[in-house]
């Protein structure tokens, strides 16, 4: 076993009997009342309760009522009760509260989550849209996650626009089921972008060895190739694609493939000589057909191990 | 009793909103609402299986339509939900489990969802997919690479003392297929850009292994996780009778073809995280390293006659490993020095090197010469640093600001030996530094409590831009205003995405998009409600062209631009009855029509210059249309009889490669759907 292994079986060793360890011992606070209060006028919430994933900190029975239950998120129920009622008599009224207090009272225990490492500075933080804009705890109609609505209509309720991307001919297959919006995208936000100058990709998560969420799936794309189409290294996929959907066949921004090379082999930008992206060969009348389909020829257009013209 | 009810009726009005608007057919969308279920023991049980007869009756390409749809016929377990919930939380051996499918029995779509959890002790998560892909290939190659291939996707993920509040442990298995047939073509002989038609056998294979552990410690969470990624492609391309070129003024035959090229590799990856969060501050930070390895070789074999009728031939061999280590990092630090005063700050470097060993050799057995070709170095390093501001002095006011400064080096280094090419060996180096700046702003209002108004906008600039398309002087400006309530929701939305690069030294580039849509969902009663949003979506730009082109020989054009112009109208309307309290009906539609630039009639054909040319691929007016209609009518309290009916229209306005792709199906189901 080398040294490398034996320190990671160590570790996990050293982990695991911490975590036997005993819990700490909980401590009573004033003002709260237990959750077995609610169930007299929230019966409702509390015939399926049980479903909710939240009922795990209440079925172990061994944290205090700050913890677990209903006072775990709303606050301590003494004056709620003592009023009989009202919702200015909860410690923590969601409907009523700013997304900024929402958010820090899911934090209190979602925030050692690793996918919401970053929602401090997520785009929908920043535009104040909180936990429970997408999120419903007690009347989810979803299967997992609990949901305010099911599985990617939670998106569209709000972006509309990407619902319409999703209905054209050429689309990843999001409506019919077999993929989600948090395939690509963590709503929490996300680590900086390893492509694209790290900047503007909308909570696009990243696979686990640091690539562009389109890589999860098109796992051929990543290479190491010899010869990498620079661009999709350095720019992202989205260079030449649209990720949702499109109009053009395989998600491309043109309907024809040869317009939409050569926008960038014209001679511009700087290419990887810092002399302009190659132009094509003085070979290449673009009237003659065969080169309109630049793709007829240049197969390995993501990348090549054989080939620097993408030919093989 | 009353508040409870109508605490019921408006859930199940909120519910009844919730539906989509539009979807694909099958499965039924179950009714939500009220606990259902049956207790057995100490568990609460629900279960629902959907199985019909899904027919499919295309008209026109039906190559396309397999692309866009690709639905047939056939018997389906169109969907099923079983879920087990413990009622006390200390069910055995598990408190919930959750199983979920959809499309089982060659559906192109199907997925099997499955969650078993035993509260303290364990989660797992099962996630199986598969997607059968069929695309004709028109748009890249004129049909010349089809593709019939079905991606198999499968996640498995075991968490250990989940809701442990010292350390949990995961464990991960993934497993990325491709298989199936498809069509690809080899270029031959000769530089004269010759390419075959061959026939293609895709095999990739992607295994990935994970274990973590997560550790609590003084209120610090650590993160540590490994993962092992295999993967290998031995996709095999062949042609063992003869095949003519695919250009029809080409004499040259291909006569046989072989070429394998196996891929096999492996990464490694080590991700550690460490974060905590405080009532005045929190930190995160993460270093992540992935090692990546491939060895590859590929040997090809062509034999054949040249355009001048020559008897022809070429082997090449290609041999080498390749690396591709990455290394990311950042670490984020946010202030909330007030309760509605939040500041973060976050540093993010990431460096990627793609480099190895490679040995590429091309023997022409005619002129007795040989190529080869070395490893071309690509390494793109990037450091950011971002801070963004967020301050709500009031529950009905905020205000966010940010700036982002960007640095990127990118490096390429190019080994290569060209006989008969001037200065055709040894190695260049290529390195080139690009910024990026970048300021955003914006607001947030909620002038009532069901209203809030959400404006922002960022402007950038970069230097450096690699392609004439990248990023180099962008702005984006949006809007959002939504009114929210229980049984009715309208929102409104704006996005403006502009990219003006001109000048550039070499040509101008211009891009601008626009998005503007309206949305509404409204139950207007308990027994009907509405659903519905348009969408539109504008972009046209402008890129200067340099390329060779000529009616009698090939010169260089350079007065030519690149003009491309959409104008997408999306809209789509579905309707919710309840009719009694036996049946359902839903009726949708969906349109996406892109109007082009506005004309009229196709340009003429292209044949006629290269202006013609171009004129004729500025813009690619179409209509994708489909209305539904799905019924769903209760038999006895545990079983539904459910039919549906959708058709898909797709009609090119103008159109390319000289001829259309034009369809329309009709589809749909019949089924008999069980729950309880």
């Amino acid at each position: 076993m080398f040294a490398g292994q034996r320190i990671s079986v160590a570790v996990f060793i050293l982990l695991w009997v911490a975590a036997l360890s005993p819990a700490q011992t909980p401590t009573p606070n004033a003002g709260y009342v237990g959750s077995n209060a609610c169930k007299t006028c929230h019966a409702d919430v509390w015939a399926s309760f049980y479903k909710n994933p939240h009922d795990q900190a209440l079925a172990r029975g061994d944290r205090p009522p700050e913890q677990t239950g209903c006072e775990g998120c709303h606050g301590p129920g003494q004056q709620h009760v003592a009023a009989r009622g009202g919702k200015t008599t909860i410690g923590h009224a969601f409907s009523i509260m700013q997304p900024k207090q929402i958010l820090e009272d899911c934090l209190t225990c979602h925030a050692k989550d690793l996918q919401k490492a970053n929602i401090q500075r997520s785009e929908h933080t920043l535009n104040g849209v909180t936990c429970t804009n997408c999120h419903s705890i007690h009347h989810s109609p979803s299967a997992k996650f609990l949901l305010a609505k099911t599985r990617s209509e939670t998106c569209f309720a709000c972006h509309a626009s990407v619902r319409a991307q999703f209905e054209m001919p050429s689309k990843h297959r999001v409506n019919e089921g077999v993929m989600d919006c948090w395939d690509c995208h963590n709503p929490h936000g996300t680590f900086t972008a390893t492509w694209r100058m790290a900047t503007r990709p909308p909570m696009v998560e990243q696979t686990g060895l640091n690539d562009e969420a389109c890589i999860k799936c098109h796992s051929d794309r990543r290479g190491p190739f010899v010869y990498e189409h620079a661009p999709t290294v350095v720019e992202g996929c989205e260079r030449c694609h649209y990720p949702h959907g499109s109009t053009n066949g395989r998600l491309l921004r043109r309907p024809v493939v040869f317009t939409l090379c050569l926008e960038c082999h014209n001679g511009g930008g700087t290419g990887t000589r810092l002399a302009g992206v190659d132009l094509t060969t003085s070979g290449h009348n673009l009237l003659d057909p065969k080169y309109q389909r630049c793709t007829t020829c240049h197969v390995r257009i993501h990348g090549s191990n054989a080939d620097p013209l993408f030919l093989r | 009793m009353g508040r409870q009810l109508t605490t019921l009726i408006l859930t199940a009005a909120a519910a009844a909103v919730t539906l989509p608007a539009q979807e694909v057919l099958a499965p039924t969308p179950e009714q939500v609402g009220s606990t259902r279920g049956e207790n057995v023991g100490a568990y609460n049980i629900t279960d629902s299986f959907e199985f019909g007869y899904r027919f499919a009756s295309v008209f026109g390409n039906d190559g396309l339509y397999r692309s866009d749809i690709n639905y047939g016929n056939g018997l389906r377990l169109l969907g099923s939900t079983l879920t087990i919930d413990s009622k006390d939380g200390h069910g055995r051996p598990f408190d919930e489990l959750l199983l979920t499918t959809m499309g089982l029995g060659r559906d192109p779509y199907e997925s099997v969802v499955l969650r078993i959890r035993k509260n303290r002790l364990y989660r797992y998560d099962m996630n199986w997919r598969e997607n059968q892909f069929f695309d004709p290939g028109v748009v890249i190659s004129g049909g010349e690479h089809l593709m019939n291939t079905t991606r198999l996707l499968q996640d498995h993920d075991l968490t250990l003392l989940p809701d442990n509040r010292v350390a949990t442990f995961d464990l991960g298995y993934s497993r990325n297929t491709l298989t199936g047939p498809a069509l690809t073509s080899a270029q031959e002989f000769d530089t004269s850009i010759v390419a075959f038609p061959v026939f293609s056998n895709i095999r990739q294979q992607y295994n990935d292994f994970r274990a973590g552990a997560t550790l609590h410690l003084a209120r610090f969470t650590f993160i540590v996780r490994r993962t092992w990624e295999f993967f290998k492609q031995d996709t095999v391309d062949s042609q063992t009778a003869p095949e003519g070129s695919i250009d029809p003024i080409d004499p040259s035959v291909l006569q046989t073809f072989s070429r394998t090229q196996p891929f096999h590799g492996s990464n490694g990856a080590w991700l550690g995280t460490l974060f905590t969060s405080r009532k005045h501050w929190a930190v995160n930070a993460r270093a992540n390293y992935a090692s990546g390895k491939g060895d590859f070789a590929l040997n090809e074999m062509a034999t054949g006659t040249d355009r001048f009728g020559a008897a022809a031939n070429r082997e090449i061999l290609v041999n080498g490993d390749a690396q591709r280590p990455t290394l990311s990092s950042d670490f984020n630090l946010t202030i909330l020095p007030t309760d509605n005063f939040t500041i973060v700050n976050h540093t993010a470097v990431s460096n990627i090197r793609i480099d190895g060993n490679s040995f590429y050799s091309e023997y022409d057995f005619a002129t007795n010469t040989l190529t080869m070709l070395d490893f071309n170095f690509l390494g793109v390093r990037t450091v950011s640093n971002a801070t963004n501001l967020r301050y709500n002095p009031r529950k009905w006011f905020g205000v966010y600001a940010g700036y982002t400064f960007s640095d990127r080096q990118i490096r390429v280094e190019e080994a290569f030996n060209l006989p008969g090419v001037p200065n055709g060996s040894g190695s260049s180096l290529y390195p080139q530094d690009s910024t990026l700046s970048a300021v955003s702003g914006g607001f947030r209002l909620q002038p009532l409590k069901p209203w809030t108004v959400n404006l922002g906008g960022e402007v950038g600039h970069a230097s450096g831009a690699l392609t004439p398309v990248s990023d180099r002087n962008y702005h984006t400006l949006g809007g959002r205003t939504q009114y929210r309530t229980r049984l009715l929701q309208l929102g409104a939305t704006y996005r403006e995405q502009y990219n003006e690069n001109a000048p550039l030294s070499f040509t101008t580039y211009s891009s601008r998009s626009r998005q503007a849509g309206a949305s509404a969902s409204w139950a207007i009663k308990r027994w009907v409600s509405l659903d519905t949003s348009y969408t539109k979506l504008h972009l046209d730009t402008v890129g200067g062209l340099q390329f060779f082109a000529g009616l009698v020989s090939p010169q260089l054009q350079t007065g030519y631009d690149s003009i491309f112009i959409s104008n997408i109208h999306a809209a789509n309307l579905g309707a919710r009855f309840s009719i009694g309290r036996r049946a359902d009906l839903f009726v949708g539609y969906t349109i996406t029509k892109d109007t082009g630039d506005g004309r009229s009639a196709a340009a003429p054909p292209a044949a006629s210059g290269t202006a013609a040319l171009l004129d004729s691929v500025q813009t690619f007016p179409l209509t994708y249309e489909s209305p539904m209609a799905r019924i769903s009518f209760r038999l006895t309290p545990k079983l539904r009889w459910n039919a549906a009916w959708q058709y898909y229209g797709y009609n090119e306005q103008f159109q390319l490669f000289s001829y259309y792709e034009n369809y329309h199906a009709h589809t749909g189901f019949t089924s008999l759907q069980w729950s309880f």
